[in-house]
């Protein structure tokens, strides 16, 4: 005990000092707003359990998270079934696919452009009148009339989510891809020289052996999700989430209630509410993970 | 020392943190600096700036935040001290609110005494920089009141004259309006560019404002009829689909633009052109809008009233409460809104409408406009001016009007029924501040 060396400490001190006072107290001054009505300035006034009160039967809370999840679930759902065909592709020993490397820069390259970039170069392609998307589709004889993609609920979450989904398979791909590389190359030529199918060759092996690195893509991208805020706040006419509420997700519920109607005690509130939304499924997801780890394990032995 | 040089690396780093809190007050050069934050270049575009830090000596450092992040960046600043401003200004959205805090200081009390100054301002410029109290917390420069600015030539050839007294006869009622709008659609052009563009008449002549002293949303007859006018300019097609700040809307200011976004493809009866006959506009929408669009239509603009008078935008300025240089803060307020001889040159560089009477009393008979065929801009916008009443803007009026703005136009587009709409309406604004009491 005696030769315990204290100095260390100092080292490590500037970091912690930054953290506690950029991350630990706002996240417990945050908690204590949850329970005043404060608008940005002067004193919070104390007001209990109210905020609490309204989250439970705010029907614009409740529509938002419902946003949220259809928004981010049919861009997860995409995202990785693209994903994992592309993976499947890759990997194949029979299609010998040259350039994985060119491929996988290629694919990235839309999460590299800021999400401001993507909003304003969307909102140009989606524009009704004049947008490129509904020249497009009219020319091709898709469609009859041009789509006002968005101004109507349901075109103006697929829009959203398809552009998610755009921006994130490349990401979810490398993911997948980096699993598909650590899966040993004996167990494909095994199944070629067994005659198995591509199909069989992915369902059987390939899925199986990926199950851990789903699971991280998921918790990732989840929470990621639940955090969904620039796309749709760009895409909107007013940033209200418009149309008709469709785009307002939860972030961009609690910002609007911060920064633009001062209501801080409530925005903390949606905060919390989140912060518990994503503990709880990250939690059951987590869970899961965490039983196919064992299970993993005990194959190996 | 082993010990010691531990100590010594520990302060430097934590120091290192620490430098970004420090501030000075003093520039490179020596000078002293005077802090200005603004949401735009407008002091910095006509030599302002530079006059005053010439006359005094100093340096100005000034800052422009664009607007929609204005409001977020200035308030932790005022709230905290740290970083703040001497001088910073105030759009009239928040300006209500703004004046209620305690950011800028009281210019009624000693030494500046700008009650004294009240006569010298158009009424309505002046009580929007007071606090509930009746302080005077900011001054302005400019005044902004609103006409619709109309294209002659099509006025002559549809409506049988160009006359600005005997069209703005015309639009002085809804009727009138949407007769004028029939008239114009039966020769091919359209009356506005979108439903959006009578927004500033949804208050009506009896312009209450928004929420009362009990915190009662106010809902007047008059902005429930606006419901049904943006209904009736949507079904009678008497707007051009061209929304404000879109390129086609900017486009339709100099000649013919597609009528429903070109779509000739598509749809036989919007093969037409058309061309869009009056834009509702305050006094900067001629010179930031109109001048910076319209070409081939120059000479050929009138300006009348609508069916009530109103204003939109405007700019005030006041000095920081705690800045440690208010005299000299308030030496460039007092510039900027008080100096004859320096608004003069303003007014004459700028095209803009002043609040400051004793110089629009020297100038406003003599302007002659050429872009509106010689008419005088200057003295119609503060014969409108006179018809504002600051009594009608709350703290709340910007985003309630978004809101309505919102709700009028799924109501429009056929989304939900009016009744649905209004009902939606009342909700959202109570959603946003649960203090009001909706009806």
């Amino acid at each position: 005990m005696k030769n315990i060396n204290y100095k260390g400490y100092y080292f490590i001190a500037p970091f912690f000092i930054v953290f506690l006072i950029f991350n630990v107290y706002p996240v417990f001054l945050t908690f204590y707003y949850t329970f005043t009505q404060y608008e940005g300035y002067g004193k919070p006034t104390f007001i209990g359990l109210d905020n609490y009160a309204r989250i439970i039967t705010d029907t614009y809370f409740l529509e938002a998270f419902m946003n949220t999840w259809k928004i981010w679930g049919f861009n997860f759902i995409l995202q990785l079934g693209i994903a994992l065909l592309l993976a499947a592709l890759f990997s194949d020993l029979r299609f010998r696919i040259k350039g994985l490397g060119f491929f996988r820069a290629v694919f990235y390259l839309p999460n590299l452009i800021t999400v401001s970039s993507v909003a304003l170069l969307f909102g140009i392609m989606l524009d009704w009148q004049y947008g490129s998307i509904n020249q497009l589709l009219l020319n091709i004889g898709i469609i009859s009339e041009p789509i006002h993609w968005l101004n109507q609920p349901f075109t103006a979450q697929l829009s959203v989510s398809l552009i998610l989904t755009w921006m994130w398979f490349g990401f979810t791909f490398i993911v997948i891809m980096a699993g598909v590389s650590g899966i040993s190359k004996d167990y494909y030529e095994a199944a070629l020289m067994d005659g198995a199918n591509s199909r069989q060759t992915f369902t059987k092996i390939t899925m199986p052996l990926l199950k851990p690195i789903l699971l991280y893509v998921l918790i990732t991208s989840l929470i990621g999700g639940l955090q969904l805020f620039e796309l749709p706040m760009l895409m909107s006419k007013n940033g209200l989430g418009e149309p008709e509420g469709s785009l307002n997700t939860m972030v961009l519920y609690l910002y609007n209630q911060a920064f633009r109607y001062n209501n801080y005690g409530y925005a903390a509130t949606i905060a919390y509410a989140l912060f518990l939304i994503t503990v709880i499924f990250s939690a059951v997801t987590f869970k899961s993970m965490y039983r196919d780890a064992k299970v993993m394990k005990n194959r190996g032995e | 020392m082993k010990k010691f040089f531990i100590v010594c690396i520990s302060i430097t780093l934590m120091s290192v943190f620490a430098a970004g809190c420090s501030s000075d007050s003093e520039s490179s050069s020596g000078k002293d600096v005077l802090k200005i934050w603004s949401f735009t270049d407008e002091l910095e575009k006509y030599g302002a700036v530079e006059k005053f830090e010439e006359e005094h000596g100093i340096e100005v450092e000034l800052t422009i935040v664009p607007i929609a992040d204005y409001p977020t960046k200035l308030r932790p600043a005022l709230e905290s001290g740290v970083g703040a401003p001497d001088v910073f200004t105030g759009e009239v959205a928040f300006i209500k609110q703004w004046t209620e805090r305690d950011y800028w200081e009281n210019l009624s009390a000693e030494p500046y005494n700008v009650d004294e100054w009240e006569d010298d301002y158009v009424p309505y410029v002046f009580d929007l920089g007071k606090d509930p109290e009746g302080n005077v917390k900011a001054l302005s420069w400019q005044t902004t009141p609103g006409g619709i600015f109309y294209r002659r030539s099509i006025a002559n050839e549809v409506l049988g004259t160009d006359d600005p007294e005997q069209v703005g006869e015309m639009f002085s009622t809804w009727e009138g309006l949407f007769e004028a709008g029939e008239k114009l659609k039966q020769a091919g052009y359209r009356l506005f560019a979108d439903e959006g563009a009578i927004r500033w008449f949804a208050r009506g002549v009896d312009s209450q404002p928004w929420v009362n002293e009990n915190d009662e949303l106010i809902m007047t007859d008059a902005k429930v009829s606006y419901f049904e006018q943006a209904k009736i300019l949507r079904e009678n097609d008497y707007t051009a689909f061209a929304p404000e700040w879109s390129p086609s809307w900017f486009a339709s200011m100099d000649g013919p633009i597609a009528y429903n976004g070109g779509w000739e493809d598509v749809n036989e009866e919007s093969k037409d052109k058309t061309e869009v006959f009056a834009y509702p506009l305050p006094t900067w929408g001629l010179h930031s809008v109109l001048k910076e669009n319209a070409e081939a239509t120059v000479g050929d603009w009138g300006l009348a009233t609508g069916p009530n008078p109103y204003f939109w935008g405007g700019t005030w300025l006041g000095v920081y409460k705690d800045s440690k240089k208010k005299d000299l803060a308030f030496e460039f307020v007092k510039m900027m809104t008080h100096d004859e001889e320096f608004l003069t040159n303003w007014a004459n560089e700028t095209g803009d409408v002043l609040s400051f009477l004793p110089v629009t009393d020297k100038i406003q008979d003599t302007v002659s406009e050429d872009f509106l065929s010689g008419q005088n801009n200057y003295k119609f916008f503060l014969e409108q001016a006179k018809a504002i009443d600051a009594n009608a803007v709350t703290k709340y009026d910007q985003e309630i009007d978004t809101l309505l703005g919102t709700h009028v136009q799924e109501y429009v587009d056929g989304k939900k029924s009016k009744e649905e709409a209004v009902q939606d309406f009342y909700k959202a604004v109570k959603n946003a501040y649960p203090n009001i009491k909706t009806p």
